[in-house]
């Protein structure tokens, strides 16, 4: 009759049972940042245009309906708060406790510091900022610190990270490392301690407390790949120890690491990964937050695959994903447009086990919550 | 300056009721005429005294237009025209003047008969109001006055929704009503050419929203559906006859199909006979692909959903039913759903929204025993509601994008957003401010916002004083370049015409008159006159560069047509007397040469 029967309406049907909660939206512009900012809200920000949005959108009423989620209708985003940006957004991150958010962009020499508002004014206002040493086409990496006073752990290159107190604009702490390697990513482990990647691969683990810093490179480091990490932290933050580093590769390489033991990763493993990831910055591997040992990868291509680091080994056959959403390659927008889209980010729900939100290049955001087959029958 | 007046009827921040005044070249247009759905007591109507304080609003309007049939926007036109009292003409699209009576009727019997209202529209109140409707077709102009023209354009959203144009001379207003830019399973999506309206109202309700996508809400549809007919459940669908009963019934077919699904779908027989007249006379305003199956065979024609018979609903099994009408407050529906409601294992799934005083509403709003009323409403006893509730709305709204996407589609000067919170808009302002460059106003209700507008003024200019402006040589007509010239205006009736001064004359039977000027410069000058004069030519030859300068042997100089003559007495030979002579025409020339020349010559 009407629906023809092609592989996105079979995805359509399948996802009856695949997914618990699926929706799917569609954003003016695309983001390559999800980053949250209350229970319910979360952060987005263009990256295509030289003028760019940031958007804080409110999540669907009917995720928290509980059991009432019959008799809730509300489906849709609600855009919250919204502020312009003149230079397209690379990071943006929240700083926990406030309503103040740090993007980095691709091409100034500053992080913008915005404050995002409350109910008062619906508009994003940017209040400061802070300045670089250079200018970085992929953008200045930054994470937030995790001490009372607001601060932003920032660099491109491993010897400019250093800690900024966002108030102030005072320099805490700066890496006493001479290395141009660039940042792939950083992140505080606990108040003190942080990590930082480098594309190439390398961990550095610094104190703030201590001017020198560790760093442990590769055994095998093959040129021309990027790394990615992703770090999870069980409870609380005053012991680096129970900490699990994952390191992804361009190529689908991945290598698991413990903070006691950086040197020597406890696993390593080859993803069965279609595409090289190398053209794009889009490699992304989290953690799951409450399900054990889950972590998630995307930026190969329209897909974010979940897997369950409980049984692998190092030997043996590159291991099997426990779900792959690939509602991206399946929207409408992919049908009729060249080029198929690529997961631009992805981040997991806070609370929710198995509820994450995904963005792709085409301007598609999905919340979906999905079915285990096994434990979930 | 001219300007365009807009004024949202209701108090303060209220939403839920569409009543827009728009005053537009001297012409006022009410814009729908909603009922507010929240309200039991006479603030659900708007409020009229903003018009006239008392007695009858026919003097004070030119029209009303109605964009839908939606209550929201439709709501109180009985209450407006036959109880306030309005005689002029009701304009809507041919669909809307077809469903809009039978849900005023339902909407009527509801608030009436189950909630005994008395202040409220009668039966024959509806039926007198309906007489005064004059039916729009798309894309057509309709002149509803010498000077007031209107024209429709279709909107998406629910059959016959239209998107209107107000046109006064060279000022116009879009109101889009309700509207949606893409396109679902029966509608299309609301379209409109580049027809740069001096403004563009439209609703910022949902202006603030990333909608979720069609297929998912229909993914939860069937998601439900099929989990309650696994556990041998019935759903009951109440449906409005003309609302998505036909979208979702092609949605289970295509399902059933797919998964070889055995559990029987109805449609109760009311719902299919309704539906084929009404899409049968509408169908140019559903979209292409309801039109094609229409022509291939019977609408309701499908091979898993069949006519449904009172008895199946004592069938045991799962089955689906969809059953009118759509709030669940009389009929066929609320028969079923008293069979079903005492079985946890049932579903009814309510696609859109209920009246107050409906078992629809009470359902939603989570009550779980109702009191059953037989006749004459005497309560018979209570009902056990352990069937599960869904809410599911497919109603098709433009969100933030979609405002977006509509503004570029028709390019209006300036932007006005009726019922939001300013301060919850100020971003959406902003962004439409920024890419469009154009104003965008957010009047909280019953403020009136002005909107000045820059009108142009269209003048017929006669052949003759064309040909004379073009003989002037110079650069062409250019619009982006405008030139000045010189005529005579003549406004009669309500035409204007730029005519030659002679011609205007003429038409008149007026006489021409010169009027001259006359001035004298005393000056000294040794010379005789002459040689005074001839002094003189040369000083303003030097001085006039661009400017045509004769010496007549007759003993002038002309410059334009400026005359001047040297005298002097015999008395006094040196004392030279400059007789100065121009036309009305040259009187700032005139004026400059006389002090000039007082000045003295040079040596």
């Amino acid at each position: 009759m009407d629906i023809s029967s092609d592989e996105s309406d079979d995805w359509f049907i399948e996802s009856l049972n695949t997914y618990k909660d699926l929706h799917v939206f569609q954003l003016e512009h695309p983001t390559k940042v999800i980053e949250w900012t209350g229970d319910k809200n979360i952060c987005v920000a263009g990256y295509t245009g030289s003028r760019s949005e940031i958007l804080e959108l409110l999540l669907p009423l009917k995720l928290y309906a509980g059991e009432n989620q019959g008799l809730c209708a509300e489906r849709d985003f609600k855009v919250q708060h919204g502020g312009f940006s003149e230079e397209p957004i690379e990071s943006l991150i929240h700083i926990s406790g406030t309503r103040c958010v740090v993007t980095s962009g691709s091409s100034s020499s500053t992080l913008q510091i915005w404050d995002i508002g409350g109910d008062d004014s619906d508009v994003i206002k940017r209040t400061g900022v802070i300045n670089l040493k250079s200018t970085s086409v992929k953008g200045c990496k930054i994470a937030p610190g995790l001490t009372d006073e607001p601060a932003v752990l920032h660099g491109s290159c491993i010897s400019e990270v250093q800690l900024t107190e966002i108030a102030t604009g005072r320099v805490l702490y700066t890496v006493a490392k001479e290395s141009s390697d660039s940042v792939s990513g950083l992140q505080f482990v606990n108040a003190c301690v942080f990590l930082i990647c480098a594309s190439d691969g390398t961990l550095f683990m610094g104190d703030t407390r201590d001017p020198s810093t560790c760093h442990y490179p590769l055994e095998d480091s093959k040129s021309g790949l990027h790394w990615a990490f992703g770090l999870r932290s069980d409870s609380s933050q005053s012991e680096p120890s129970g900490c699990t580093v994952a390191r992804l590769s361009s190529s689908g390489h991945m290598l698991l690491s413990d903070l006691r033991n950086l040197q020597s990763p406890f696993c390593q493993t080859q993803l069965n990964v279609q595409h090289d990831a190398s053209k794009n910055d889009f490699l992304n591997v989290s953690w799951a937050p409450v399900l054990d040992r889950c972590l998630s990868v995307s930026g190969f291509d329209g897909t974010v695959h979940i897997y369950n680091t409980i049984n692998w080994s190092t030997e043996g056959q590159s291991p099997q994903p426990v779900f792959s959403h690939r509602g991206h390659e399946m929207s409408d927008e992919a049908k009729y447009s060249g080029s198929p889209p690529v997961v631009t980010t992805h981040s997991w729900h806070q609370s929710r086990p198995k509820t994450l939100l995904s963005a792709a290049t085409d301007g598609s955001l999905h919340v979906w919550d999905w079915v285990d087959k096994i434990t979930d029958r | 300056m001219p300007d365009i007046k807009v004024t949202p009827l209701g108090a303060g921040q209220d939403v839920g009721r569409s009543c827009i005044l728009v005053s537009i070249g001297g012409k006022n247009i009410m814009l729908d005429c909603g009922m507010h759905m929240g309200y039991n007591d006479d603030r659900r109507f708007p409020d009229f005294s903003y018009i006239t304080q008392n007695g009858r609003l026919t003097e004070f309007l030119d029209c009303v237009i109605i964009s839908h049939f939606h209550l929201d926007h439709c709501g109180a036109l009985p209450y407006m025209s036959e109880m306030v009292g309005y005689d002029g003409p009701i304009y809507m699209t041919h669909p809307t003047k077809a469903i809009c009576p039978i849900l005023l009727e339902d909407f009527r019997k509801i608030t009436v008969d189950k909630k005994g209202e008395t202040n409220f529209f009668t039966s024959q109140m509806i039926k007198d109001c309906m007489k005064k409707v004059v039916p729009l077709n798309l894309h057509q102009t309709v002149q509803v006055d010498e000077e007031l023209e209107i024209k429709a354009y279709y909107a998406g959203h629910v059959l016959g929704a239209a998107m209107v144009q107000i046109k006064v001379g060279s000022e116009s207003v879009v109101y889009t009503g309700d509207y949606n830019m893409t396109p679902d399973r029966h509608l299309g999506a609301a379209w409109i050419d580049k027809c740069r309206p001096d403004l563009l109202i439209s609703e910022s309700t949902y202006a603030t929203t990333i909608r979720d996508s069609k297929r998912c809400r229909e993914r939860d549809f069937l998601k439900k559906v099929h989990e309650t007919v696994e556990r041998g459940g019935k759903v009951l669908i109440p449906v409005f006859a003309l609302g998505r009963a036909q979208e979702l019934c092609i949605l289970l077919e295509t399902f059933w199909e797919r998964m070889n699904l055995k559990a029987p779908i109805y449609f109760s027989t009311g719902l299919t006979e309704k539906a084929n007249h009404y899409y049968k006379l509408f169908i140019t305003w559903t979209n292409q692909k309801i039109r094609k199956t229409f022509v291939q065979r019977n609408m309701f024609e499908f091979k898993h959903i069949k006519a449904f018979d009172r008895s199946y609903a004592d069938n045991p099994g799962p089955m689906v039913v969809f059953a009118t009408p759509g709030m669940l407050h009389a009929g066929q529906s609320l028969l079923i759903f008293k069979k079903w409601a005492g079985n946890e294992k049932n579903m009814v799934i309510m696609p859109g929204y209920c009246v107050q005083g409906t078992v629809g509403h009470k359902i939603l709003n989570g009550q779980k025993k109702l009191e059953m009323e037989g006749r004459a409403t005497v309560i018979i006893g209570t009902l056990d509601v352990k069937l599960q509730v869904e809410y599911m709305s497919f109603s098709a709204h433009a969100d933030a994008k979609g405002i977006m996407q509509l503004i570029r589609m028709a390019e209006p000067r300036n932007m006005l957003l009726v019922h939001g919170e300013a301060k919850k808009m100020e971003f959406l302002k902003d962004k439409i401010e920024q890419e469009f460059s154009i104003s965008c106003y957010m009047p909280a209700n019953g403020e009136t916002t002005s909107i000045v507008t820059n009108p142009s003024v269209p003048v017929d200019i006669s052949l003759n004083l064309l040909k004379r402006e073009m003989a002037l040589g110079g650069p062409l007509p250019d619009a982006k370049r405008p030139r000045t010239m010189h005529g005579t205006l003549i406004m009669k009736d309500n035409s204007l015409r730029l005519v030659s001064p002679e011609q205007a004359l003429k038409e008149l039977g007026l006489s021409e008159h010169q009027l001259r000027f006359t001035c004298r410069v005393q000056l000294h000058d040794p010379h005789s006159d002459n040689d005074t004069l001839g002094r003189i030519y040369t000083h303003l030859k030097s001085v006039l560069k661009t400017y045509s300068i004769q010496h007549v042997p007759d003993g002038t100089v002309i410059v334009e047509s400026i005359v001047i003559k040297v005298t002097s007495s015999a008395e006094e030979p040196n004392l030279k007397v400059i007789l100065l002579s121009w036309s009305y025409q040259d009187e700032e020339l005139g004026s400059f040469l006389s002090t000039l020349l007082k000045k003295g010559l040079p040596s």
